[in-house]
């Protein structure tokens, strides 16, 4: 099923129908693709939001509240009274930055640092193990991976599975969501060993979690979108690749 | 319904801090948002007539300030067409208020946009409005905000993904 951007973006907005909202959630869960497209139009809006939204913790200048309460000094507002506007401040020249503005820009950039940072080193060592190729799945992340069923979950696991497909190579790769570290990554199968090419620990501290897929960052999602042959398994196609032990060649 | 004039000042007051977000994701800085809040403002209180007993307050003065945006757009426009290049009646976008570099990122590529697509960004994706609000305000069909909107919304993740792609690689 094709859907087109503006179907998509108005799904991420929240301005769907409940019919079509879930029939786009179906479609959501079977195809990154889509998940993909929907989780940048909601990161954009997340982004913009932010952006702006400090510009509300701003003190409201003083000629802005006396232009407010302008009419308050009328006998009545409008009709042919002359209400009396404060002046407009002058227009002058930018002051220099000082020590506050260089340090608020100095910690903005190592917030940015910091994120990345995060990004890239997960933040739970004991389902993580550095391994020759990099990454190597441990412990309770390790056994969601080789036994987990994304349609047989019920949503409160710690580990939840979200789309397993096919790489370029024909390997196997799992996305997964580890609730508590709320990092989400991709997980791919390298002889007995689940590789980890990328985790992501911006998650959002999201209330529904029951769809593993549609949650995922946009960093993640645009990896899986990177590697992935064809489509993403259905429920029957996973129940396979796990009686095949993850390897395709048997 | 009628309210007192300071029934009426007190609750554009409390909308001060909305209208000058608005204003800012319209505007390249601070000072000249605060300007264009300031026209509205004055221009709400001069047309007070006009506001029909049982409207929202707060999208009759969201849709002063687009058409207050405009007129100064086409103001400056002119302007810019009579003479005088280097003077174009705004400031640089660099103001103290705007060391955090993701507001000015996401700012300069909001002034990058359409006018209209501007609008339908600020009002939905910034503002939070509904589709059905949003189109309220700026008084165009409902679809055609959402074709400003989705264009908008492609050329501004062009726009800044653009701008980090250095940081990502």
């Amino acid at each position: 099923m094709k859907y087109d951007d503006e179907t998509l973006m108005a799904y991420a907005d929240g301005e769907l129908e409940p019919a079509r909202r879930s029939e786009i959630e179906a479609a959501i869960a079977a195809d990154p693709r889509l998940a993909l497209r929907v989780e940048e139009h909601r990161a954009l809006r997340a982004r913009m939001a932010s952006a702006f939204s400090r510009v509300l913790d701003q003190p409201v200048p003083e000629r802005l509240d006396d232009a407010a309460r302008a009419g308050t000094r009328a006998a009545t507002p409008g009709r042919g009274n002359v209400l009396q506007f404060p002046a407009r401040s002058a227009r002058t020249p930018s002051p220099p930055w000082r020590a506050r503005e260089w340090f608020a820009m100095a910690a903005s950039l190592l917030l940015g640092v910091l994120l990345s940072w995060r990004v890239l080193v997960p933040v739970n060592s004991e389902v993580f193990e550095a391994g020759n190729g990099g990454l190597l799945a441990r412990g309770e992340l390790a056994r969601a991976l080789e036994s987990q069923l994304a349609s047989e979950q019920n949503g409160d696991e710690r580990v939840l599975i979200g789309l397993t497909f096919q790489a370029h190579d024909g390997a196997y790769c799992r996305s997964f969501v580890l609730r508590a570290a709320r990092t989400a990554g991709l997980a791919c199968r390298a002889g007995s060993e689940w590789q980890i090419p990328a985790t992501d620990s911006t998650l959002a501290p999201a209330g529904a979690m029951q769809q593993a897929g549609s949650i995922l960052p946009p960093s993640i999602l645009r990896i899986i979108e990177a590697r992935m042959e064809g489509a993403a398994l259905d429920a029957e196609g996973e129940k396979n690749a796990r009686l095949e032990a993850w390897d395709p060649k048997r | 319904m009628t309210d007192t004039p300071e029934e009426i000042g007190e609750r554009i007051a409390l909308l001060l801090p909305r209208l000058r977000r608005f204003a800012r994701s319209l505007s390249r800085n601070q000072h000249d948002a605060d300007d264009l809040v300031q026209t509205a403002v004055e221009r709400a209180w001069r047309h007070l007539d006009q506001l029909k007993p049982g409207a929202n307050l707060a999208s009759w003065m969201f849709g002063i300030m687009k058409n207050a945006w405009l007129d100064n757009l086409r103001t400056q426009r002119r302007r810019a067409e009579v003479a005088l290049p280097e003077d174009s009646g705004e400031h640089p976008a660099i103001s103290p208020v705007d060391t955090e570099a993701s507001l000015w990122a996401v700012s300069e590529a909001m002034n990058k946009l359409p006018e209209e697509q501007r609008l339908a960004i600020a009002l939905v994706l910034v503002e939070g409005m509904s589709y059905k609000e949003a189109s309220a305000v700026l008084e165009i069909p409902m679809g055609t905000l959402t074709s400003r909107l989705a264009r908008g919304r492609t050329a501004l993740a062009a726009e800044l993904t653009d701008e980090v792609r250095g940081d990502i690689a």
